[in-house]
């Protein structure tokens, strides 16, 4: 029996004075791959950093809860701890700290527990490889002159080390050619398991074609305008936002 | 003669470093002044007034006491009322008959306005002349001002300003200085940018040769939140001549959110030339953005090689390529005459 | 809110007190008569005497700075210039007397002396107290040992470079150190002899109301090398200590040096010292330098390149917190041809510490095909704090690349959301930053000197940041 993993209701948020999302619903259960899609500006990566409180978005109302437990207004590091993992549309750079030495700390606060350095080091080379990643990038400065696939590349990898309940990909498809969306999407598929779930966020429909989608949602000017199977991403290909951005306008 | 000590910096450094302040002789402080006709006043508009009675003005640096307490010889107060981009251009006309000048102005743009102010100085003979600006500005809320200072004096003489701004709320004041120097050009900036999210970008040319020695002390200080300045000198010295550039940007407390950039970049055309450079950041508030960057050296070889290799000549080569560093300053002056007037005093400096 | 991976530190380890003994300790203040008896107590040869004398004359000449930190609360009247602690120098730990030796135990030096130096020198208050090389570093001519046994067994070649770098007339204070200086260590590297294994010395101050004068003197000759760390500490008293020592670095035509610093004085330390390098043709200098102690502290390495083709680098970082005012910097002087200098620098201020970075790049008409680049980064950790950027750049001749590059801020607050979506909380996501941006000095240090930079960090982060 698959369990709730990710619930949220009415949640509606600003940035600065700027209304942005005008009150979403979601749910995500374990095992399901979802979608949201839509245009630019449409209130998408809101959604990802408010599920994370990041400071700059404020909450004007609505809950999320993770497991049953209200997350709404927990601070970033404790969302985290909780198992809930997204992937940064521009990952920061932080010179100074090597991407293998960051990731082993990041898993040791995740787990609460030291992690031996060894099997660590065999685990990361392994996922390593598997996203074609040049080695010698672990021990470089965190995302310090890393190309924008190299970065993306570097999201899942530590997505995969973390091995959070709830994935939350921002725009990981953005900017990337077609090798690198075809191991980006590998990389979701060696994640994905009964247990957990993903959460996509993209404007575009390449990476889904490779991936086994549950939901799609249609997220336009703040609102869940419409939600469907995978069939819905092959329409919006096919037929674009237009329609959609007419029935919001009607409304 | 007294030795005047002039241009000090906000903050000292160590003395061994020659840049706290200059130390000037031989400079003769003219006396008894008569008062100065050569004056040309051009205007496109009514609603920018003229008053030759001005308020006491004051500086909280400028360039020093012994200058800054001369009598003046000229007085200028100009209000701006101007909605659009209106422009005032004055010129001062050194020749034998006018050979020293001490001018305060005070230029007040009122809220919400926009103009443009040219002050041009220049001298027509080669008499060795002396000119002292005092310039208080005050740019009240929202208004948008354009000053453009251009100094044509020879080489033999003497050249002084001290400017002082302050800036209320989002008040926006543009500089643009062309300073062809003179025996000495002391110029000392300041800008109390007190006003939230309040705007000041200078951009300064300096082009030295023979022996003229340039001494440029910009100071910006940061008060109001999202304040932002930012000041750009871009610089050729050939033969002899010197330059002393001192920039200090300084974030006070309560600054938060603002921008301070200083970019100070020196082309060295002889071997003779000298550039000392202070750009100081000074800094009490946390939430800031501070950078500043300085530069000099000569003209590439690889660039100077691939435009001889297209048939200029060294000097035509070297002509060309100042030119293209003081390009996006001078392309930033809206007033074509006065423009190609700049690009052609550059050349004939260079020849 | 010890949250971090590293192991835990001990901040007493730097304040521990030793009871105030010693043999000899000098009266306060600066006069004729106490020269001389610093001198008498020092059984220094004639031209030494004479040396310290005309040093002293130069001290009365020349002012205080007129610049910089506020000095007025330095008292000569109230210092003891000299303090002979009561023992001898020993080549062996199990000589060193108890007290002392613990402190030397708690702070790692014989420790790491046996894992990762080849020689190590101790100096507590005014006298080195232990001197030590490994044996085949001996059989091959290379020279460590504590200034004043120097003077006895090396005179010709100490005299011919003492205080000829770093001349007395420099400034008040390198004056004073000429007058009253004591201990510190001479090293001399033969020609082509590569010491490959770091040496040390540290310098502690225990004594209050006293200051120390040591005297390092390092000669690397032609195509030698070698790598010279200095660590210092005192514990923490009411009164000012002063700290007024002098480094004088000579690298030979196709030598190489590399002196690593790690400052760490108590908080009640007026940090003065001056320290210089001439470097000949081919030859390179480089600076590494981590100031994290002192109240006041004015320290401006200073590097001549004398040769064609000789080059420096300066890493540092400053560390200012609470009641610290730290004005350091770095000076370079290009004076031959083909030179090159490279300056990264850092500062970090919070609860109301004050990082200045002051510096001086000068290249001479004679330094043609000279570069030089610098780069300053400064951070903020809070509104209370400052942090000033004062250098001067001294361009002679157009035959030249230079550039100077600075940047001040705060941590940005998008790497901070980055790190903290990691699961870090925000005290460790700050952690992690500062971290990262002192590492291009914890990089160049070895591996348990990094350890104790970054130790020395989480020390001053503690409680200061959330």
């Amino acid at each position: 029996m698959s369990k709730q993993l990710l619930e949220i209701k009415d949640l509606s948020v600003n940035v600065e004075d700027k209304e942005i999302l005008k009150g979403i619903n979601l749910k995500i259960n374990q095992g399901e791959v979802h979608v949201i899609m839509g245009p630019n500006g449409g209130g998408k990566t809101t959604t990802a950093n408010a599920i994370f409180n990041n400071p700059i978005y404020t909450k004007q109302g609505g809950s999320i809860h993770f497991f049953g437990e209200d997350i709404t207004n927990l601070k970033t590091d404790e969302i985290a701890r909780k198992g809930i993992f997204m992937s940064f549309q521009l990952p920061e750079e932080i010179p100074g700290i090597s991407v293998a030495n960051f990731l082993r700390y990041s898993k040791s606060k995740m787990t609460g527990e030291p992690v031996k350095m060894v099997d660590f080091q065999i685990t990361l080379m392994k996922y390593a490889r598997e996203l074609k990643m040049n080695p010698k990038n672990l021990q470089r400065s965190l995302n310090v002159g890393f190309s924008g696939g190299e970065k993306k590349k570097n999201e899942i990898l530590q997505m995969l080390v973390l091995n959070p309940k709830l994935a939350i990909l921002d725009e990981t498809d953005s900017g990337l050619d077609v090798d690198a969306i075809k191991t980006v999407s590998k990389g979701i598929e060696m994640f994905k398991n009964d247990e957990n779930a993903v959460l996509i966020i993209t404007h575009n429909t390449k990476i889904l074609r490779s991936l086994k989608v549950d939901f799609v949602h249609i997220l336009i000017d703040g609102k869940i305008v419409k939600t469907g199977d995978a069939s819905l991403a092959k329409k919006i290909e096919e037929e674009g936002y237009e329609k959609y951005k007419a029935e919001v306008e009607e409304s | 003669m007294e030795e005047m000590i002039l241009n000090e910096t906000p903050v000292r450094t160590s003395r061994n470093f020659h840049i706290n302040d200059i130390k000037l002789k031989d400079i003769m402080i003219p006396e008894n002044m008569t008062s100065f006709h050569n004056v040309l006043i051009q205007q496109d508009t009514s609603d920018i007034s003229i008053d030759e009675n001005i308020d006491d003005i004051s500086c909280i640096y400028g360039v020093g006491s012994p200058l800054m307490n001369m009598p003046s010889n000229k007085t200028l107060k100009m209000t701006i009322n101007s909605k659009s981009n209106k422009e005032v251009k004055v010129d001062f006309s050194f020749n034998p008959d006018n050979l020293n000048l001490m001018d305060k102005i005070e230029l007040i743009a009122n809220e919400n306005t926009n103009a443009t102010v040219i002050l041009k100085y220049e001298a027509t003979c080669n008499e060795a002349c002396f000119h002292n600006l005092i310039l208080k500005v005050f740019a009240h809320e929202n208004s948008n001002l354009n000053v453009i200072i251009i100094n044509f004096m020879n080489l033999s003489s003497h050249h002084f300003m001290s400017i002082d701004n302050e800036l209320g709320d989002y008040a926006n004041v543009n500089y643009t200085i062309i300073d062809l120097g003179g025996k000495e050009s002391i110029t000392n900036y300041y800008s109390n940018l007190v006003g939230k999210a309040s705007q000041n970008h200078i951009n300064v040319i300096y082009l030295g040769k023979e022996n003229e020695l340039f001494d440029l002390n910009y100071i910006g200080e940061l008060r109001g939140e999202k304040s932002d300045i930012h000041i750009e000198v871009e610089g050729a010295l050939a033969d002899h001549s010197k330059k002393h550039f001192k920039g200090t940007i300084d974030f006070k407390k309560g600054a938060k959110k603002a921008k301070g950039n200083e970019n100070e970049s020196c082309m060295l055309l002889s071997d003779t030339a000298k550039s000392l450079s202070l750009p100081m950041l000074l800094c009490s508030e946390e939430d800031v953005e501070g950078n500043h960057s300085s530069s000099a050296g000569k003209i590439g070889k690889s660039e100077l090689f691939y435009l001889m290799s297209r048939g200029f000549n060294e000097k035509e080569a070297m002509k060309l390529m100042v030119r293209a560093k003081f390009n996006h300053i001078i392309e930033s002056i809206k007033n074509e005459t006065l423009k190609e007037e700049i690009l052609q005093k550059i050349d004939e400096r260079l020849d | 809110m010890k949250k971090t991976n590293l192991e835990e530190i001990n901040r007493n380890i730097y304040d521990i007190k030793n009871k105030d003994e010693y043999d000899y300790k000098i009266k306060k203040g600066l006069t004729k008569e106490i020269i001389e008896e610093i001198s008498k107590q020092k059984n220094d040869p004639d031209w030494m005497r004479e040396f310290r004398l005309k040093a002293l004359e130069v001290y009365n000449h020349l002012e205080l700075p007129t610049w910089g930190p506020d000095l007025s609360e330095l008292n000569m009247d109230e210092i003891a210039t000299y303090v002979r602690p009561k023992t001898k120098l020993s080549t062996s730990w199990d000589d060193v007397p108890e007290d002392i030796k613990n402190t030397f135990d708690q702070l790692g030096i014989p420790e790491a002396e046996k894992a990762s130096l080849a020689g190590v020198g101790a100096q507590y208050d005014s006298e080195v107290v232990y001197h030590s090389m490994k044996e085949e570093l001996i059989k091959q001519g290379v020279i460590y040992t504590d200034m004043e046994t120097a003077i006895r067994e090396y005179p010709d070649l100490v005299r011919e470079h003492f205080m000829k770098c770093v001349p007395v007339y420099d400034h008040k204070f390198v004056a004073l150190h000429g007058a009253v200086w004591s201990g510190g260590s001479f090293v001399y590297v033969p020609k082509g002899v590569k010491v490959d294994i770091p040496l040390q010395s540290y310098f502690r101050l225990n004594s209050p109301e006293s200051g120390q004068f040591e005297h390092t003197l390092i000669i690397v000759d032609e195509g030698a090398s070698l790598h010279f760390i200095e660590g210092c500490s005192a514990p923490k008293y009411n009164k000012v200590n002063l700290h007024a020592g002098c480094v004088e670095l000579y690298v030979r035509d196709n030598a190489y040096l590399r002196y690593s610093t790690i400052e760490n004085w108590s908080k009640n330390m007026l940090n003065l010292n001056t320290k210089k390098a001439i470097v000949g043709r081919n030859a390179k200098m480089e600076w590494v330098s981590g100031s994290f102690g002192s109240k006041i502290s004015m320290l401006y390495p200073m590097s001549i390149l004398n040769g064609e083709n000789s080059k420096t680098e300066f890493t540092g970082i400053s560390f200012a917190g609470h009641g610290q005012n730290l004005d350091n910097g770095f000076k370079v002087v290009h004076n031959a041809k083909n030179t090159s200098s490279v300056v990264n620098a850092k500062s970090i201020s919070k609860n109301g510490g004050k990082c200045t970075y002051r510096s001086l790049v000068r290249v001479n008409e004679n330094a043609i095909n000279s570069k030089s680049s610098v780069s300053c980064e400064s951070l903020m950790l809070d509104d209370i704090s400052i942090s000033d950027t004062i250098p001067v750049n001294d361009i002679r001749t157009d035959e030249v690349e230079f550039s100077h590059e600075a940047k001040i801020g705060k941590i940005s607050d998008k790497a901070i959301f980055y790190l903290m979506s990691r699961g870090l909380s925000e005290e460790d996501a700050k952690a992690m930053i500062v971290r990262g941006f002192a590492s291009s000095v914890s990089k160049e240090l070895p591996v348990e000197y990094a350890v104790e930079m970054n130790n020395l960090i989480n020390l001053e982060l503690e409680g200061s940041i959330g």
